[in-house]
Parts: C-alpha cells; sequence; structure tokens
C-alpha cells in the first residue's frame, strides 16, 4: 500500500506524453481523447485511480467528476488495483450453454483468488465474469491481460493457470 | 391566426405557437400540463424519463412531447389509453427503487413524483419482496444534501452544473439500475449558483441544509418578490411559515434571471426575520426618545419640516440618506418630502452601497450577482441621489434637516433635525428627533428598479410588527394632504407623472414580472 | 489460432474468402489477392456514382438493423459545407455475433478498403474505426494493417484512426457509438437529429458496420447486378451474409451463405448438425436481440430479412444461436435478461429499472420462489419496455422474454409448481 505522503507522479510524462500528443491531434476536440488517455493511464499504472483521474482532467480540460463519470461507464477501466494477471470469462447465454460457469469455477480454484473480483493473495490473480466477450463460436474465450483464448474448458485451466503464473 | 405560426391541437383544444415550439410547451398553452421529469425550460433537452410520452397522430408510436417539436395540423392526444399506460408504468418503474419515505422527506407536498403517482400512477406496487436500491446520503457541497434513494436520475442536477453554471462538478455514475449522481471525492458542489440544483430536483433527492425538516410545503404561504441581494433583480419566492420567512426560491422570469437565483441571494432573507425591530414612532422629548402614535409622530415631522423651510434660504439645505434597498415609491416621496413639489427647495441626497464579487452564471446571459449588493441602486440613481455619501456628508454638517432612510451605518447627524425611518434604531440614530418605524421588504409591497432599468413589484409575505408601516405611506404621509398617495400604486403613478425616466409606466401594467423604463429618458436634472 | 473449418461446398464465399490465410493479413498479400484494386478506381469515380451502385446492389447493413447502406450514404449533404466523418462500427457486442471479429482477424485490409471506399464515397476526411475494447487482437492486426497501407499511400488524403472502446455494448447503437468518440458516456442520442445532419463532433456523419463495408469493394469490383443476384428468396435481400453460429452445434464458426438460405440447412449441413443423442429446441438467428424460434419455426425459416420477419423474429446481425433438448430456457432466458441489465446506460426510465426488474423476477422463477402471476407480470414489463425509450436495448431485453414465455412456458410452470428443483441464480 502506498502511504499517504507519497507524491503523485503524473502520468503524462516524456514518452506517454508524447503519445497523448499524438492522440490528440487525430480529433477535433480533447475531450474526444478520454477514452485513449485512460488507457494509456490503465496500461502504465494498471489502474485509474482518483488522482490519476484529476490528472487526466487537467490533461484535457474537463472537470474530475466529468471523468469519473465516463471511467464508470465503461466497465474495462478498473477502479481498483487488480491482480498481475487480470481474468475475464464471458458467461454470457451463448458460452454459458457450453459450460462457461465451470470455466469460471476453475479458474477460481486454480488462480486462488476464490471470489469473484476478488484478488489472490499473492496478488497474481484477479477473476471476473464479464458479459458476451464476442467469440461465442469459440466457447468459452478466456481475455488474460491483453491475451484472448479460446475454447477455455475447465480442463485446459490448470495448464492455462500454470503459463502465467 | 397570425402568419408564422403552426396550428395544433392538444387534447382537443386548438393552439398556434411559433415554429419550433416542442410539444410540451405547446400543450402548456393549450392548458395541458403533460407530466414529465427530465425536461426543464431552462435546461437542454435530454429525454430521458420517458414520461411525457403522448399519443400523436400519425405517429408510428408515443413520442416524447419534450424532444417533439410541433408540426401543422398536428394532433396531439395526452389521455389517449396508450399514453396513460405508458406514463402509468414509467411511474411504477421509477417507484420501484423509491423509498417511499414521503412522511420525513422534505419535498413531500411538492414533489412531482408523489403529484403524479397520486394523478396516475397505480393503486399498489407490483416489486414485491425485493430489495430496493440502496446508496447512502452524501454531502455534496456547502448547501447540497444529496439522497441517492430517492433520486430517479433525470439528470437535471448534472446539466444544470455542465450547461448553465458550466461546472460540471456532477455526473451520471455507472450503468443500468446501479447508477446515481456522483460527484468527484476531491470537488464540492460549491459554485455561487450550485443551491438551484436543489429547486430542479424533482423529488426530494437533492436538499438544502438551510431549509432541512425546517417546514412541510403545505404549511408555507408564498409571495412574490424580488431579491434584494445585488441589482440583478431576480423574481424570488418568498416561502412564509407562521409569519417567518423560512425559504426564498426562483420565480421564473426570463427576461431577468430565467428560472435561477444565486447562492447569495438564496440566503440573504434572515434579516427580514429579525426580532429587534422598531415598533412604534418615537419622538425626542427632553433629551429622551418617547413613544407616541403616528398622528402625533407626524404631526411633529410635518411641523419640523415646515418649520426649516424657511430658513432653507440661509444655507439651510435639506438632505436625504437613503438606503439603496428602499422602495422606488418611498425614494421618490423622500426627495419630494424635502425638495417640494416642483422642486423649489435646495435639497441633497446620497446613498451607499455594500460592494462584493460579481458570480456570472455562465451559461445565461447578463445574469450574475453584481458587485453592488443592493436591489434599487438604479432607481436610487433615476431620482436624483449620488452614489457615495461623502459630499452629503458635508452638506448635512449644516443643513437645516437631514432625513435618513433605513440607513444605519451613516452617521449623518449634523447641526439641523435629524429625521430617521428604519425598520431598528440604530446607534447612529439615537440622537434623532423623530423616529419612524418602517416595513421591511417582506412586509410592504413596492417596487426596484434593476441595473438594466427594469421596474419590478415585489409583494408582502408577511405583516410588519407593531406600528411600523411601509415607508412610502409615512413619507406620503409627510406631504399636505391633497398630494398624499393612498397606496404603493397611487404613490408609484405619482413618481411616473412626475419624473421623465418613468413616463409612460403604471403599477397595475407592471404585473409580476415588471417593465423596462424607456430607452433613453435621461436622469431627471 | 487457425480458422476452424474449410469452406462448405453450400457455402457462397465471398467476403470470408481469405479466413485462415496468413498471407492475405499483410499490405503486400492483400495486393497480390487483387486488394486496393476496387479502391483505386473508387477513387478516380464520381462519389455519387458510387453511391448509385451501392444502392442498385441492394445491401443492407449488416449490423442489426439492414438499412439500405446506399440510401444512408445518400443522406449525408450533397452541399459540402462542414467536414463529414465515417465512423465504422468494429464494436461487435450482440451475444451470438463473431462475424466482423474474424473479418478484421483474417483480412484487415478488406475492412481498410471498404472504409476508404465509403469515406470517398460519403465525402469524409476523418473516419473512426470504433474496435469494441477486449477485442485485442482483431486491434493489434488492424493497426499494423493500417500502418502498413497508410505508408504505401493507398488512402491519399484521407485520415483513418482506429479508436478503441472500453467496455460497454450500448456503443455498438450508432448514437452511442458517436458520443464514445467524443469522450463521453455511450448515451444513445435522441434522433433528430439523425447522424447525416449532426452526427459526431456535430457533422455529418455515417456509421457502417465493419461487414457491410466489406462488401462493398466486392460490389464495385463484380458490379451490382452482380450482388443482386445473390438472392436465394426475397429480393429485397440481396449478397451474401455472415452467420455466426454457436451454442449446442457441432461445428459452430462463422458460415458465409447468399442471402434467403435455409436455416435448417445451416444448422444441420454446414453447422454439422446437433451434438451426439441431442436435438433442436430453440434458435435465435439474429443475436439475442430478437425473438427466439422454437424448433419448428428454426427449420422453416428462410435466413434473410423478410424470412425472418415472417417467423415473428428478426434477421438482425446473424448471430445463430443454437440451443438443444438439454437447455434450461428459463435459466438462459434469465442470463439474456441480466446481460441487458448489465448493460443499460441508464439514461430511459423503462430500460435501467425495467432490465433489472425482469431479471429479479426470472431469477426467484428459477429459485422456487415464482407464482404464476410473475408470468404476466413479465408480459407486462416487456410491454412496457418495447418501443417507449431512446434506442432499442430495453427492447431487446423483453425480445427473448416475450417470445421465450410464448414458447417455453412449460419450463416456466415446472419451476413455478416445483415440478421442476430450483437452481442458484
Amino acid at each position: 500500500m502506498s502511504t499517504a505522503t507519497q507524491e503523485y507522479q503524473a502520468v503524462f510524462a516524456g514518452k506517454t506524453r508524447a503519445q497523448l500528443d499524438e492522440i490528440l491531434t487525430r480529433y477535433p476536440a480533447k475531450q474526444a481523447a478520454l477514452l485513449p488517455a485512460l488507457w494509456l493511464v490503465q496500461r502504465e499504472r494498471g489502474w485509474i485511480s482518483d488522482r490519476s483521474m484529476t490528472e487526466v482532467a487537467e490533461v484535457l480540460g474537463l472537470t474530475p467528476a466529468y471523468v469519473k463519470g465516463v471511467v464508470t461507464f465503461y466497465t474495462m477501466y478498473h477502479q481498483h488495483p487488480v491482480g498481475k494477471n487480470f481474468v475475464q470469462v464471458c458467461t454470457t447465454s451463448p458460452c454459458n450453454i457450453c459450460g462457461a460457469e465451470g470455466v469460471v469455477r476453475a479458474l477460481l480454484e486454480h488462480t486462488g483468488a476464490k471470489d469473484l473480483g476478488a484478488t489472490s493473495p499473492d496478488g497474481q490473480w484477479t477473476v471476473i465474469e464479464v458479459e458476451c466477450l464476442g467469440a461465442c463460436g469459440f466457447a468459452t474465450p478466456v481475455l488474460i491481460n491483453d491475451d484472448f483464448i479460446e475454447s477455455v474448458t475447465p480442463e485446459k485451466v490448470p495448464e492455462l493457470v500454470r503459463k502465467y503464473r | 391566426m397570425p402568419d408564422g405560426l403552426i396550428n395544433l391541437t392538444v387534447d382537443g383544444v386548438p393552439v398556434s405557437v411559433a415554429p419550433g415550439t416542442l410539444v410540451i410547451e405547446a400543450a402548456k398553452q393549450a392548458g395541458v400540463l403533460v407530466p414529465h421529469y427530465c425536461y426543464h425550460p431552462g435546461l437542454p433537452v435530454a429525454g430521458v424519463c420517458r414520461m411525457c410520452l403522448v399519443e400523436i397522430e400519425k405517429a408510428p408510436k408515443l413520442q416524447i412531447a419534450c424532444a417533439t417539436p410541433v408540426t401543422e395540423g398536428m394532433i396531439v392526444r395526452t389521455q389517449s389509453s396508450q399514453a396513460k399506460d405508458a406514463r402509468q408504468s414509467v411511474l411504477e418503474f421509477l417507484l420501484i427503487n423509491h423509498p417511499l419515505d414521503c412522511p420525513i422527506c422534505d419535498q413531500a407536498g411538492e414533489c412531482e413524483l408523489q403529484d403524479f403517482v397520486f394523478q396516475e400512477g397505480r393503486a399498489g406496487t407490483r416489486y414485491a419482496e425485493y430489495p430496493k436500491r440502496f446508496n447512502p446520503v452524501e454531502d455534496f457541497g456547502p448547501d447540497v444534501l444529496y439522497v441517492a434513494n430517492r433520486c430517479i436520475l433525470c439528470t437535471r442536477c448534472v446539466r444544470f452544473m455542465e450547461d448553465v453554471a458550466q461546472e460540471p462538478v456532477l455526473n451520471v455514475s455507472e450503468r443500468g439500475d446501479r447508477a446515481y449522481i456522483g460527484i468527484h471525492p476531491d470537488a464540492r458542489l460549491d459554485h455561487p449558483w450550485a443551491g438551484n440544483v436543489v429547486d430542479l430536483c424533482p423529488v426530494g433527492s437533492l436538499l438544502s441544509k438551510d431549509f432541512l425538516h425546517k417546514a412541510r410545503a403545505w404549511e408555507l404561504d408564498k409571495s412574490a418578490s424580488v431579491c434584494t441581494g445585488c441589482t440583478q433583480g431576480c423574481n424570488v419566492t418568498l416561502d412564509v411559515r407562521d409569519n417567518v420567512i423560512v425559504r426564498v426560491r426562483p420565480r421564473p422570469n426570463l427576461e431577468v434571471n430565467r428560472y435561477f437565483i444565486c447562492d447569495h441571494g438564496r440566503m440573504s432573507y434572515r434579516w427580514m426575520n429579525r426580532g429587534d425591530r422598531i415598533e412604534a414612532p418615537l419622538v425626542k422629548q427632553d433629551g429622551e426618545l418617547r413613544a407616541v402614535d403616528w398622528d402625533e409622530a407626524l404631526d411633529r415631522a410635518r411641523a419640523l419640516l415646515r418649520g426649516t423651510r424657511g430658513r432653507r434660504g440661509r444655507g439651510g439645505a435639506a438632505v436625504a440618506i437613503v438606503s439603496p434597498k428602499a422602495s422606488t415609491e418611498a425614494l421618490f416621496l423622500a426627495r419630494r418630502v424635502l425638495a417640494g413639489k416642483e422642486r423649489e427647495h435646495e435639497w441633497t441626497g446620497a446613498f451607499q452601497v455594500t460592494m462584493g464579487e460579481e458570480a456570472p452564471l455562465a451559461g445565461v446571459p447578463n445574469l450574475a450577482l453584481r458587485p453592488e449588493r443592493a436591489p434599487n441602486v438604479k432607481g436610487a440613481e433615476l431620482l436624483g441621489y449620488t452614489n457615495g455619501v461623502s459630499s452629503a456628508l458635508r452638506v448635512a454638517q449644516t443643513a437645516a434637516v437631514v432625513l435618513v432612510l433605513d440607513e444605519p451605518d451613516v452617521p449623518a447627524h449634523g447641526a439641523g433635525a435629524l429625521i430617521y425611518l428604519g425598520v431598528t434604531l440604530p446607534e447612529s440614530a439615537r440622537g434623532a428627533d423623530i423616529v419612524l418605524p418602517i416595513a421591511n421588504v417582506a412586509e410592504e409591497e413596492g417596487t426596484f428598479v434593476n441595473r438594466d432599468g427594469r421596474v419590478q413589484r415585489y409583494f408582502p409575505a408577511k405583516p410588519a410588527p407593531g406600528m411600523a408601516r411601509p415607508a412610502w405611506w409615512a413619507l406620503g404621509e409627510l406631504l399636505e394632504a391633497p398630494d398624499r398617495p393612498g397606496s404603493a400604486a397611487e404613490a408609484f403613478d405619482l413618481l411616473a407623472g412626475t419624473v421623465d425616466a418613468f413616463a409612460g409606466l403604471s403599477y397595475a401594467a407592471l404585473g409580476v414580472t415588471g417593465k423596462g423604463i424607456g430607452q433613453g429618458a435621461g436622469v431627471p436634472a | 489460432m487457425g480458422y476452424p473449418h474449410k469452406p462448405h461446398p453450400r457455402e457462397t464465399v465471398v467476403l470470408s474468402k481469405h479466413f485462415g490465410d496468413p498471407e492475405a493479413r499483410t499490405y503486400k498479400g492483400w495486393v497480390r489477392r487483387g486488394g486496393y484494386e476496387a479502391l483505386k478506381n473508387a477513387l478516380a469515380t464520381d462519389p455519387a456514382a458510387i453511391i448509385e451502385e451501392v444502392k442498385t446492389s441492394g445491401v443492407r447493413g449488416r449490423g442489426g438493423a439492414g438499412f439500405p447502406t446506399g440510401l444512408k450514404w445518400s443522406f449525408m449533404p450533397k452541399e459540402k459545407t462542414k467536414p463529414h466523418y465515417l465512423c465504422v462500427n468494429a464494436d461487435e457486442s450482440e451475444p451470438g455475433t463473431f462475424k466482423d471479429r474474424e473479418i478484421m482477424r483474417w483480412t484487415p485490409h478488406a475492412l481498410l478498403e471498404g472504409t476508404a471506399i465509403a469515406a470517398h464515397a460519403i465525402r469524409a476526411e476523418v473516419t473512426y474505426i470504433y474496435v469494441r475494447g477486449e477485442f485485442t487482437e482483431p486491434l493489434a492486426i488492424l493497426e499494423k494493417a493500417l500502418a502498413e497501407a497508410s505508408t504505401a499511400g493507398v488512402f491519399g488524403n484521407m485520415k483513418i484512426y482506429l479508436h478503441r472502446g472500453a467496455g460497454a455494448y450500448i456503443c455498438g447503437e450508432e448514437t452511442a457509438m458517436m458520443n464514445s468518440i467524443e469522450g463521453k458516456r455511450g448515451n444513445p442520442r435522441i434522433k433528430p437529429p439523425f447522424p447525416a445532419a449532426a452526427g459526431v463532433f456535430g457533422m455529418p456523419t455515417t456509421i457502417n458496420n465493419v461487414e457491410t463495408l466489406v462488401a462493398v469493394p466486392h460490389i464495385l469490383k463484380n458490379g451490382a447486378a452482380w450482388y443482386k443476384g445473390l438472392s436465394l428468396s426475397n429480393p429485397k435481400s440481396t449478397g451474401t451474409k455472415l452467420f455466426s453460429v454457436c451454442g449446442h452445434l457441432a461445428k459452430p464458426g462463422n458460415y458465409e451463405v447468399t442471402m434467403g438460405f435455409p436455416l435448417k440447412d445451416l444448422l444441420y449441413e454446414l453447422g454439422g448438425g446437433m451434438r451426439p443423442g441431442r436435438t433442436l429446441k430453440a434458435c435465435i438467428p439474429g443475436g439475442s436481440s430478437v425473438p427466439i424460434l422454437n424448433r419448428e419455426e428454426s427449420e422453416s425459416c428462410l435466413l434473410d430479412y423478410e424470412g425472418c420477419v415472417e417467423k415473428g423474429t428478426m434477421l438482425g446481425s446473424g448471430g445463430v444461436i443454437v440451443f438443444d433438448d438439454s437447455t434450461d430456457m428459463v435459466y438462459q432466458i434469465m442470463r439474456l435478461a441480466r446481460f441487458y441489465a448489465h448493460e443499460s446506460c441508464a439514461q430511459c426510465t423503462q430500460c435501467r429499472e425495467g432490465t433489472a426488474w425482469t431479471t429479479r423476477i426470472l431469477e426467484r422463477i428459477l429459485t422456487g420462489q415464482g407464482a404464476m402471476k410473475d408470468l404476466d407480470l413479465l408480459l407486462d414489463l416487456a410491454d412496457n419496455m418495447t418501443g417507449k425509450t431512446i434506442c432499442v436495448l430495453s427492447d431487446s431485453c423483453a425480445a427473448p422474454v416475450v417470445s421465450g414465455i410464448k414458447k417455453f412456458k412449460s419450463e416456466f410452470e415446472a419451476y413455478i409448481t416445483g415440478k421442476k428443483r430450483p437452481v442458484a441464480a
């Protein structure tokens, strides 16, 4: 846990700032760079803190409250720190009937995360259920960080977990 | 019918409106209130509550009246079974997560959810046995509490802060039925106009801490008034319970304040309830002020004034130090008392005004809390009073008579006589020859002239204490008998007939939203 | 991660011709396969002529609504006084649908080519391709393809940018997508104004689905008449369509067939039929937002816009979800309702409250606490959620509930009467 006395380090400095500056050239309005800017924050920090939202607001000429309203709309932005491996399992109907709930149970067990949304004691794993990953023909799709893995079954879970541990 | 208007019928009532008018506004003109929550004429259209669904002939499905512009020959039905069913279902959906804690809710009695459910909601709930959404009460700002559980997500508050105040400190957070009105943890709802979100909230979700549990809506008497907080002249309603002002709310006036007032004005009402009032006329006797009745006090004052007039030629001038919070009628009569009908007597008039910071409402042109914190600076200037009292005070040193109209902070006493009219008896008035108790703005009727020259009436909200009377009456009584006005209206009409700047105006024609004085009419010489 | 099947002889392989061919992903490989020729010709053609050709082809939007593409393009202002925008809807999120993902994974240049032609036709200077946030792989592939093609200079002065979503089904709704691009919550907008008048950044905008745009180069190359001829049933439905087939099926995957193809053949021949020992119970032919078909309806349904309407459902996005006789329909309908409750943007009252309430009632029925009157209540709520909101998310939640109760009522009753053991929901 960070201490209250720690100084906030700006996300948008150096290379990341340069990336944002390039992104800003794509849109006629600064505000339009909000989603990309939040992606950059998440890439750099792993999640988007209230303080980071304030920084994004300052950089894009918005208010922190506005930024927070947007962050809470999109489910892929983390409002809390998550495990090193963030696992999203599709459990919507097409995957559900193909056994997605079994995949979730296997992942919770083998990663040690135990509960949905909780992070395993070693800080390695957070597993959540998500709605439709858009790969229904390849049930069950699992997104581990940015890796999109198709056709996962409970049997394949131990091997998968080993690969990322 | 005039050209260029669109003709339509709403529930069979024909109405003609300007092109571009929304069905919901056209319905108002036809005398039909289409129930609604998210729509507010002072905010951009959101179209989200879906309460104002109406049937429009030839449209394939129900349309929201708040976002549909009128078209020629349109036939709108708000009471068709389809429209009524749709509204009833919206009410049902709104209630499933609503706590129904009306008995402890400040909004009860003036709640649009309560009203419309009573009017056309279902008798019972079908949302059995499920827990309701719960979120804790949040402290949004200096005067605003957010009771999330009562919120119906109409987003009026969010749109006000975003588009009108242009300081988006509120947001809609999360999605679906988890959504609530959010604020960034480091931000406060402390914009100088933030209090409007409480008025805009159609339910008891955004509450004023100042008004919290102070009164039930049905106990309140309402009077039209004009805010005394600055020279903007925002139209307000004074809410009174048991002769105590408990709340000030904006009264719509598209020309002045649209639907809004600032927090400074909203909170500037406690002085109207002061208890340390002068309740009887006082006259000096043996060096002491002694309570007398009005007849005696007025006789003494008239005699005093007559006596001083003879001395004026020898430099015995008359000076009026007035409050810019006084009515135009009182200001006019104070001048008349000293200067006479044809202004044959020498007189000097002045006032001072407290200054503060300007606080504009960004989204509304020409609307701000103005630096001059008094309502009738323009009226005083039009009547020949000077802004700044220092030279008047020099004259007062040797003046035959000084008349002070409710200005406690200027020590105006010189060598001559002092007549003081006030709501309270300040230290500066203890040496007065005559003290006349007057009503405050909440206790009388009259007019103020705002900074743009708009003359606006205010109305009494509660009785004046004791023997206190309106200043226009007390001053009028000091004139010669045939000239004395019998009412504020007569006082104003006398003014309009005398002072060029007010020419053409009449008290009755001012109505409740006022009229502008003629452009280009100069300050009378 | 190869493409799972070789084309079936009954497929009409046009858009999916290069699926599974990694070389087609590269600029050089794409050009070698005849790519970017249509674009080159298009850039030398008057935009109005292109719009006319696309109109004649009869191609309709493949995102779900089926609006004629050429007509949509023709709504853009004739007199150009403001910048025009093109938004490409690559936010494929409709449960049961995974065709656009496959197009982007295997033929990114096909999308870029179709995009550039459309941008030229509507005279858009700037294009945003809105890729759903979860599509990490298609995004990376598109990024690479875009860089290669830009370097090769095939887009001239046009600007094409990728814009990544961040987890919101509703951003697939075109006005929500425009808000999302503008850096706002993905709330659908009230129409009018329509996008062609005031779209993204308030400027004239056209939004097209990935599959629609990928068809355009083929239409220009082979002619509108050729495309129009691709129709097995109703002449108002033309061309080929990728159907994503998933659920209880031997061979799930994307199959490209001519409009009007029998759903029965798609399931039993191309998709390999049911798993051993299982029979078809129900099918949702157009993504989760359309009414469910029972077995008889499924086996007689022709896959085009009109054929689906005839069976009381819709072609939608072409996401075919197959349920066999092992399926607990009550549970799956609850699961779909939960999806919509999760994705509701929270604007409209009926949707915000109705999707969640519907889900709760279904959950209660599953846990054995339901009552018969709950079914009437569900239908009444569904009625109140249909045709009354800004967008159709709320209607989409109602569709499977209404059709589900109508066609599988006995399964609901079994939970309510206690004939079936309660399940955790």
